[in-house]
């Protein structure tokens, strides 16, 4: 019976992988998944249609479903039809994430308890948030939490409106169900309103209504393509992959120049009437026309922008997170029961939660085309696969469970970090010039990264050897050693890499900037790092700290190499400001408060401490003061 | 002696000193926040001492207001450092082949440390614009300024006679070399605002002749900022001096350059333009600028690459030499480095950043050096590792 149980984890590891991948398909008539795929051209790069809707409520709501007042589920690419097709229906979703309405300065808004608010719950007060914004200060490092709110709220609202208008003009009802019919009236009006307006500008007399008419289009449009936020037109074919696609006011103003309206603007008012009317049989064939053309045109990113949807669909670090979950809590029943089976258990569902975190891994280096280290939340991603990789490594070698605990204990802390930095929206962003060197990004971007896993990964074990070592009657020298060296050349490594990084750093900013080194924030963030690394070791080789004292200096590599990563950020260099109200602030100190109470733990009396390891401790120091006391009575009675 | 041997080569000496430097980059990079990253590199890298200050902007200010913390600054940590390393190095290391990956670390970080020294005092960093077609022989410091007479009157050639703005004290005369003339400072003021003032009552002004005088202008003083992407502007009320006595109080500033007509001191037949402007390097040679390309990822205005095509023209002409300057792609001539830095005017002009670092290649060296020192250490370690926990 025994025997099963690791295999009983394991089938539960397959189950949650299974659930993650397998193909949401929904009950609707309408073809969801292939409208999801659509292309568009947002921030320099082809992408589907579901990772803007995605994006876009991941800003404005901070998750990926929305809820209907009447209780339904949407997903991100049915809100994303309803707020483009149906605008009326879409304004009463809550999909505005409020934080601390009391605070936000609009009286008679907030509801007790009421987090998420619509469109039309707010648009009373858009006066009343205009003037509050109009004072908030234009430095965001110098910004209030209270104008943090005010500035983010303001901006989801005009994101809202913009994302609203990316397909075509807004209308009301009557409008969107005639969207071909206004298209066609506006071709049909181009030419003679050509003629009135030479005719009216060679003072010759002209017909006020024709021109009126066209030229209502030319003004309405003209707003339309300031508004309309995605870039949803391509260029007629051959398609070059560098050349600006057009949103659709453009589209529809160009016109004026001659040729038709493009077919991608004239399928999409096709789209919407289909989807008003409940015609599923046309709005799939429409879909599926647009699709085929979009294929012929740019058949190099098509299987990209296919991978896309299902990338996004699949959520791969959401999976591994509730994997890292599982193998924590195997390990620690492990220590209670059946030490054997669990560990194996562990080590099984370890390995599967790194192929899975591997592969998102790698999912998002493909569709970006660069190494997996960009910005911050892919170093997020980053830090925690590197300490898995070092964790499994370890668990090899030295199958007491700690390992891989560790491993998955920052597996999992790195992912919960990543998540919350996706608040921002799309996180496979551009790449700035200076930084736009494929080279850079896999050496020195890598490794110093790699640095950061094997840091936090040395002092996770620290944290555990004072946890085990003060609670755990069974944690003995033999654990307590092997432990040690454990931190030790997890250390040797994270030194290493740190250095290497830096110093490839030194060479990338003295081929960019002309300085090998300029003390900027994060240089001396990493330089940090390294002088911690030298300190742990030097402090061993000369023996100046013994077990408790290196497992401490291993914690402060946490607080520093925390600094290192975020807390550099968060200051405004020459502006005065130190970035407190930044709530990313606010975590760090609470974590920097939380390692300095390990620290703290790590010089409890030996007396206290509950393992063997402690207890022998405790008896040799007590030996030594009786060995000094004898010695002191023998000289007094001598 | 021993002891003190003992002591300047020990290990605990070197962990002393290694959390001394944490310390000092801790609190050398929070602040960066009041001074910006050129001034606080000064204050607590490039100092023996430094005293950090419980700033206004913290929060608790008016408890903590109050709370100094004195600090060994960089050159002292550093070269302690050194000390400790060199002693270390003569009185406990034995080279062996198993310590030779350690004894390479550290040889390679004395010479880093040693580069990083050399490029604190020799490197010189400014800045050169160049217009699509133009030409340009100087560079310009964005920091430092300085005080010039210009003598137009040789046909093929300007002099120019500068002078430091660090020797303009109040009351102090200084000669202007190759000339009649001297000078003495009334007021120095390291920035402040030049315009006319705001009420009707102008107050009175030590200017007697040039702009001062001609358009109604003043200086008031103003604080100094650190933001790294400000230029102060810099402004003197300076008495010009000849050999029969004085000619004249000129109101000179950074901001009236070209845009204003010169200001002039003349004697006998003689004529100087003089000004304040911010500091110029002359170069034997040329850089002329062919193209200037800006390009963006479609539909967005993130950049994605800027480059400058430009031909450096040598009075030696077979020096010169034609080169594509782009992001991480500097061009290296005649012991100068051109980076693409900046652009302006509608991307018609480009703008260079040139350094002059002696030592550049040092750290290269060095970085080569702890490298492979690291490899064979850690990589000794690593394969014992490997085979010990090998079951046996």
């Amino acid at each position: 019976m025994k025997r099963l149980i690791p295999y009983i984890f394991l089938v539960l590891a397959v189950l949650i992988v299974a659930r993650g991948f397998k193909q949401k398909t929904s009950d609707s008539e309408f073809n969801f998944e292939d409208f999801a795929e659509l292309p568009v051209q947002v921030g320099g790069r082809i992408k589907p249609l579901d990772s803007v809707a995605r994006n876009t409520l991941l800003i404005l709501a901070s998750r990926q479903k929305v809820e209907t007042p009447e209780g339904k589920m949407l997903t991100p690419i049915e809100w994303f039809m309803d707020l483009t097709m149906r605008p009326e229906v879409a304004d009463t979703y809550r999909v505005f994430k409020i934080e601390f309405p009391d605070d936000l300065g609009l009286a008679g808004l907030a509801v007790q308890g009421q987090r998420y608010y619509s469109f039309n719950e707010l648009q009373p007060y858009f006066q009343e948030l205009l003037s509050l914004y109009n004072e908030v200060d234009p430095e965001p490092k110098k910004r209030s939490p209270y104008e943090q709110q005010i500035v983010d709220l303001n901006g989801g609202l005009t994101l809202y409106h913009r994302v609203m208008h990316s397909l075509h003009p807004i209308r009301p009802p009557s409008g969107l169900d005639s969207l071909i019919d206004e298209y066609q009236s506006y071709e049909a009006s181009i030419n003679p309103g050509l003629v009135e307006l030479r005719k009216q500008q060679a003072g010759e007399e002209y017909d006020a209504d024709l021109l009126s008419h066209f030229i209502n289009y030319g003004e309405d449009y003209m707003k339309l393509s300031q508004t309309a936020h995605l870039r949803v037109v391509p260029p007629p074919p051959p398609a070059d992959p560098l050349a600006d696609w057009k949103n659709v006011g453009i589209e529809l103003l160009d016109r004026m120049r001659g040729g038709g309206i493009s077919p991608y603007v004239v399928d999409y008012a096709a789209l919407t009437m289909a989807y008003r009317a409940g015609e599923a049989e046309m709005f799939n064939q429409t879909v599926e026309q647009m699709r085929q053309r979009f294929i012929v045109d740019y058949p190099d990113d098509i299987g990209r922008v296919h991978f896309e949807r299902l990338f996004n669909e699949s959520q791969p670090f959401y999976i591994s997170m509730q994997l890292y979950v599982l193998v924590f809590f195997i390990v620690c029943i492990s220590w209670l029961r059946w030490p054997r089976e669990l560990s194996k258990a562990a080590s099984w569902v370890l390995i599967i939660a790194f192929l899975i975190h591997t592969f998102g891994l790698i999912s998002r280096m493909y569709i970006q085309g660069r190494p997996p280290v960009t910005n911050l939340y892919s170093s997020a991603v980053f830090v925690g696969w590197g300490a898995v990789l070092l964790g499994a490594f370890m668990e090899k070698f030295f199958k007491n469970g700690i390992g891989g605990a560790m491993a998955a204990l920052v597996g999992f802390s790195t992912l919960i970090i990543a998540h919350h930095l996706a608040m921002s929206g799309d996180t496979l962003e551009m790449m700035r010039a200076v930084l736009d060197s494929n080279f850079w990004l896999a050496t020195h971007v890598v490794i110093i990264t790699f640095g950061y896993s094997a840091m936090f990964f040395a002092g996770a074990l620290a944290i555990i050897f004072i946890v085990l070592g003060l609670a755990r009657k069974r944690f003995d020298k033999k654990t307590a050693k092997s432990l040690t060296s454990m931190v030790y050349g997890v250390t040797c490594f994270a030194t290493l890499f740190s250095l290497v990084g830096t110093i490839l750093g030194g060479i990338w900013a003295d081929q960019s900037w002309g300085r090998f080194w300029g003390w900027d924030p994060k240089e001396n963030g990493a330089l940090m790092i390294v002088v911690m690394g030298a300190i742990f070791l030097h402090a061993r080789w000369g023996g100046i700290c013994h077990e408790r004292g290196l497992m401490a200096l291993a914690i402060c590599g946490n607080i520093v190499t925390a600094w290192s990563w975020f807390g550099t950020n968060l200051l405004g260099v020459g502006l005065h400001s130190y970035g407190f109200t930044d709530s990313g602030f606010y975590w760090l100190s609470l974590f920097w408060l939380s390692q300095l109470f390990f620290i703290g733990l790590a010089y409890v009396p030996w007396r206290f401490w509950r393992s063997d390891f402690g207890a022998e401790k405790w008896h040799r120091k007590r030996r030594k003061v009786l060995i000094a006391i004898e010695a002191s009575d023998a000289t007094v009675n001598a | 002696m021993q002891s003190i041997i003992r002591f300047f080569s020990s290990l605990k000496l070197t962990v002393w000193l290694l959390a001394f430097s944490m310390v000092l980059i801790f609190f050398g990079t929070i602040d960066q926040v009041e001074y910006g990253i050129w001034h606080t590199q000064k204050l607590y890298f490039e100092s023996f001492i430094v005293v950090w200050n419980y700033s206004e902007n913290l929060p608790f200010a008016d408890q903590f207001g109050w709370l100094r913390l004195a600090m060994p600054g960089g050159y002292t940590i550093g070269g302690l450092l050194l000390i400790n390393l060199v002693a270390a190095h003569f009185s406990r290391f034995k080279l062996t082949w198993k310590k030779s990956g350690i004894f390479l670390v550290h040889f390679g970080l004395i010479l880093l440390l040693v580069s990083e020294l050399l490029t604190d005092l020799l490197s010189v960093e400014s800045q050169m614009p160049v217009d699509e077609g133009g030409r340009s022989n100087y560079s310009f410091s964005y920091r430092d300024n300085e005080l010039v007479f210009i003598d137009r009157s040789p046909e093929d050639h300007d002099a120019v006679h500068s002078i430091p703005t660090s020797l303009l004290k109040p009351g102090r005369e200084v000669a202007v070399p190759n000339t009649p003339l001297s000078i003495r400072t009334i007021q120095y003021f390291p920035n402040s605002e030049i315009g006319r003032p705001k009420t009707g009552n102008a107050p009175s002004t030590p200017a007697t002749q040039g702009a001062g005088v001609k358009m109604g202008i003043f200086a008031t003083p103003r604080a100094v900022s650190y933001a790294d992407d400000v230029v102060n502007t810099v402004s003197a009320y300076v008495e010009v001096i000849g050999p029969d006595g004085p000619l004249g109080v000129w109101l000179l500033s950074n901001v009236l350059d070209d845009r204003f007509p010169p200001q002039l001191v003349s004697l006998g037949e003689e004529t100087w333009e003089v000004a304040i402007r911010l500091k110029r390097h002359y170069y034997p040679f040329q850089i002329e600028l062919l193209d200037f390309t800006h390009e963006k990822y479609p539909g967005t205005e993130i950049p994605f690459n800027y480059s400058s095509e430009v031909i450096a023209r040598h009075n030696d002409s077979s020096k010169t030499q034609k080169a594509l300057i782009y992001m991480n792609h500097p061009l290296r001539f005649e012991g100068l480095t051109f980076y693409q830095s900046s652009f302006a005017n509608q991307d018609t002009t480009s703008i260079f950043l040139v350094v002059r670092n002696p030592g550049w290649v040092l750290p290269y060296l060095s970085v080569l050096l702890m490298g492979l020192g690291m490899c064979l250490q850690f990589g000794m370690h690593f394969f014992k590792f490997l085979n010990k926990s090998k079951p046996a």
